[in-house]
């Protein structure tokens, strides 16, 4: 069955590509979607299957930029005390006609109401559908940010905040944020299938779902009605293919035309390749070297610095990330607004770091243990090679140091309970904005949430940053985060590592394809030549 | 008198006639000490430390291939450390873990098996479900589980390996216990009025030790192989230890771009247990008196 399937699609493939060239785009991504809901999902890989191709946002960043755009909401307005918003939604968005819902009416209010209550009402009939866990809704703080949503009329919607808050408009463009159909929700309640909105899902985004095999493949149609006008490539193919020699091989044969996360070490050859083509791009990322602030001696100034000190961090750039990648000198990349450039790295010095170390009163160093990435990240290739360097570095100036490691959840959530002394880890940006980078990694209140795993509350920090989230002047609030990151500068609760270049390869076909610096990959303007 | 002497050799002179006709096994013990004395050696023989950095020679090709180092013989890992540094010390690693592993599995199987032939009934069927039971998993399997149980590390991955090898010996020396425990002369160390100690340690024993060396032999390089299958996945040696598996693991990312760092490894691994395979069918050969033409 499953493979007279396969033979079936593989004909079909075959046939559509011969009758019109280039209609179907073949994406080889690295692993499956655990949901095609984004509401509920935080995964990149999820994201990429659903909260690209199939839904759209109030505002949205603009293809291949942090930049907020209109997207369903036409225009907003923001009341003079920065505490309500007012949406004007577009008219004429129609959502997309699966063989299991056919849309009735067009997007209006309803449906943005739904979309935020099935997150924020508990009374909700969805809420509970799906586990009822909205990790990204929680974490971004927009739940107990929003008050009210109201419907004025069928195309406004009125968001009533708690508090002033600039980071809100990007944080509706991202895909937690996503507007599903109430029309479809009704549907699904009245036949008793709730669970279904999350496995199969409608929106009106550019690409409508059409089928899904764990571990082999999702399917996609072009959603001829898209309000921004039909897609170029008529079907879009998710092969999923978990391994990056694999992935390169299929690239190669014109299996696929574009691969996630090219290895590293294969970039050079693809380059060569006169049928491919690389596409690079400054991350919005960084890589860290957390200390625990909370255990001895990581509590003491001067054995973090020495231990700054002591790491050659342009050794790793070669090695690990083979120069694909910058040195980072602050808890932001260079790419955000508000990077603070003036700062002055603190540079590989052996002889400094002994000399802190004495100080502190560890002049024979002392045992140590460092975590080391389980995962391949776009802003750490390989950890346990990092973990390495390090450990041979700190072996100089007298550190012995033990690395641990973990699976991936297991890591996560032990670093989440502060049981590590230094660990590894690090951070793409999710909205484009320095709060996002800030705020949940180094700020108070990530220390509840577990993603300020320094567990480094610091008090003239943490006020600059809240400060910085209830103004909306752009100057005023860079100010407030270059003071800020001078703070962490003097303080070092981690090392900063890298921010690592990201790379995307393809077949030299396609075009109208741009890197996301979000990290996802959408193909709503791409096609084959 | 005088014919009586000449034909008569010392058991090692004999034993030794005919291993040396077995031109492969000779072949496997030349690289086997080979090794040997490499892993002795080590730190006389590598270049340099096995976790010394050199910065900026990441992924160097082997000297004798263009754009190689003279410095670095066998060329640099990814962290620019000497390959063949890291082979020497591995040497005596992968040698020692194999050893260990024989040690142990090889102790306490014989004590067991020992118990079990010479005993029968309840302790014979108790030790043999046992070994049943761990026999139905399949090796490499269980030796991850109690990798695993036991936390990642060079010395539990013995003790994982250990574990699984121990049946073997169970079986084998069982086996031949109940043999000998029938001959005349196990009978008439009864009738003599020895304990049951005296007649498993010294009476039967001393007549199992041929197989069990044999078994001992081909043990060491599944031994070694099974360590390097643990290193492979990450649960064996930790870094920066230079264990044989775990630097083929590392290396596996770099296939397609630096094919020397995979195949040193591989092919250390493949010399040392080929060698050991072959050793191991000549002293069975030279052991038999069945198989002697």
């Amino acid at each position: 069955m499953k493979l007279g399937q396969l033979l079936f699609s593989l004909i079909l493939l075959i046939v559509s590509s011969g009758a019109h060239a280039g209609t179907t785009f073949v994406y080889c991504s690295e692993g499956s979607p655990t949901s095609f809901n984004p509401q509920i999902t935080t995964d990149g890989t999820s994201n990429n299957a659903s909260g690209h191709p199939i839904y759209n946002r109030l505002v949205e960043f603009k293809y291949g930029t942090t930049e907020i755009v209109p997207a369903l909401a036409e225009s907003w307005t923001v009341s003079p005390d920065g505490k309500t918003y007012t949406f004007k939604l577009r008219h004429g968005v129609k959502f997309g006609t699966t063989k299991y819902f056919t849309p009735t009416r067009e997007f209006n209010a309803d449906d943005v109401l739904f979309s935020v209550e099935r997150q924020k009402d508990p009374s909700n009939a969805y809420h509970s559908v799906g586990g009822g866990n909205y990790e990204y809704f929680k974490a971004m703080e927009v739940d107990s940010l929003i008050n009210t949503v109201k419907k004025i009329d069928s195309y406004t919607v009125e968001f009533k905040l708690n508090k002033p808050e600039s980071p809100f408009i990007a944080n509706l463009a991202m895909s937690f944020m996503s507007i599903l159909s109430k029309e479809y929700a009704d549907k699904l309640l009245k036949e008793n299938k709730k669970e279904d909105i999350d496995n199969f899902p409608v929106g009106t985004g550019p690409f409508i779902f059409r089928s899904y095999e764990k571990d082999t493949m999702v399917r996609f149609e072009a959603n001829p009605t898209y309000w921004q006008g039909a897609p170029k490539i008529d079907k879009l193919v998710f092969a999923i293919t978990p391994d990056a020699n694999v992935r390169y091989q299929k690239l190669k044969t014109g299996e696929c035309h574009l691969i996630i996360e090219p290895a590293p070490a294969d970039i050079n050859s693809m380059r060569k390749d006169s049928n491919l083509k690389v596409m690079e791009s400054a991350g919005l990322n960084v890589g860290y070297l957390a200390f625990n602030v909370k255990k001895k001696p990581y509590d003491n100034l001067d054995v973090r610095r020495a231990i700054y000190h002591a790491l050659n961090r342009a050794s790793y750039i070669n090695a690990i990330y083979m120069g694909n990648a910058m040195i980072a000198k602050n808890p932001l990349p260079p790419t955000i607004w508000g990077y603070n450039d003036k700062a002055v790295d603190y540079d590989f010095n052996i002889e400094k770091a002994k000399a802190l170390l004495a100080k502190a009163g560890f002049p024979n160093g002392f045992d140590a243990e460092i975590w080391t990435l389980p995962v391949t990240r776009p802003y750490n290739p390989n950890g346990k090679k990092m973990g390495e360097m390090m450990q041979a570095d700190l072996a100089k100036v007298g550190i012995k140091v033990k690395l641990i490691t973990y699976d991936w959840p297991t890591y996560l959530a032990k670093s989440r309970n502060g049981e590590h002394q230094m660990i590894q880890l690090g951070w793409t940006g999710d909205n484009g904005d320095p709060d996002n980078f800030l705020n949940v990694l180094l700020g108070c209140s990530g220390m509840t949430a577990g993603s300020n795993v320094a567990q480094w509350c610091q008090k003239d920090f943490n006020q600059k940053i809240v400060k910085a989230k209830t103004i909306s002047d752009q100057a005023a609030r860079t100010k407030l985060y270059i003071q800020a990151q001078e703070i962490f500068h003097d303080r070092t609760p981690w090392v900063p590592v890298a921010h690592a270049m990201i790379y995307r390869a393809m077949s030299n076909k396609v075009q109208g394809y741009k890197i996301d610096p979000l990290g996802g990959d959408i193909f709503r303007e791409v096609y084959l030549q | 008198m005088e014919t009586n002497q000449q034909k008569e050799l010392s058991p090692f002179r004999e034993f030794w006639h005919s291993f040396a006709q077995n031109r492969g096994a000779v072949i496997g013990l030349a690289v086997l000490t080979f090794f040997i004395a490499i892993g002795i050696f080590s730190p006389l023989l590598a270049p340099y430390s096995p976790s010394q950095l050199f910065e900026g020679t990441y992924r160097l090709p082997p000297a004798f291939t263009s754009g190689g180092n003279i410095k670095f013989f066998l060329g640099t890992d990814d962290v620019g450390r000497d390959i063949l540094s890291r082979l020497i010390y591995g040497t005596s690693l992968s040698l020692g873990v194999g050893l260990m592993v024989v040690v142990v599995s090889l102790i306490s199987g014989t004590i067991l098996g020992l118990l079990a032939g010479y005993f029968e009934k309840h302790v014979d069927s108790t030790i043999m479900r046992l070994t049943d039971i761990i026999m139905a998993l399949p090796s490499t399997l269980l030796a991850i589980v109690v990798a695993a149980i036991l936390g990642p590390g060079l010395v539990n991955a013995v003790w994982a390996v250990s574990i699984v090898a121990i049946p073997n010996y169970i079986r084998l020396v069982r086996a031949l216990v109940m043999a000998e425990k029938k001959r005349a002369y196990v009978t008439a160390a009864h009738a003599y009025g020895a304990g049951h100690i005296r007649i498993m340690l010294s009476e039967i024993l001393p007549n199992c030790t041929a197989p069990i060396i044999v078994q001992a032999t081909l043990g060491l390089s599944e031994g070694i192989l099974n360590a390097a299958a643990l290193g492979f996945l990450g649960l064996g040696a930790q870094p920066p230890t230079p264990e044989w598996g775990t630097m083929l693991a590392d290396a596996r990312p770099f296939m397609e771009s630096s094919p020397w760092m995979v195949t040193f490894p591989g092919l250390s691994i493949l010399l040392v247990v080929l060698a050991l395979n072959l050793v191991g069918d000549g002293l069975r050969d030279a052991l038999d008196p069945r198989l002697k033409k």
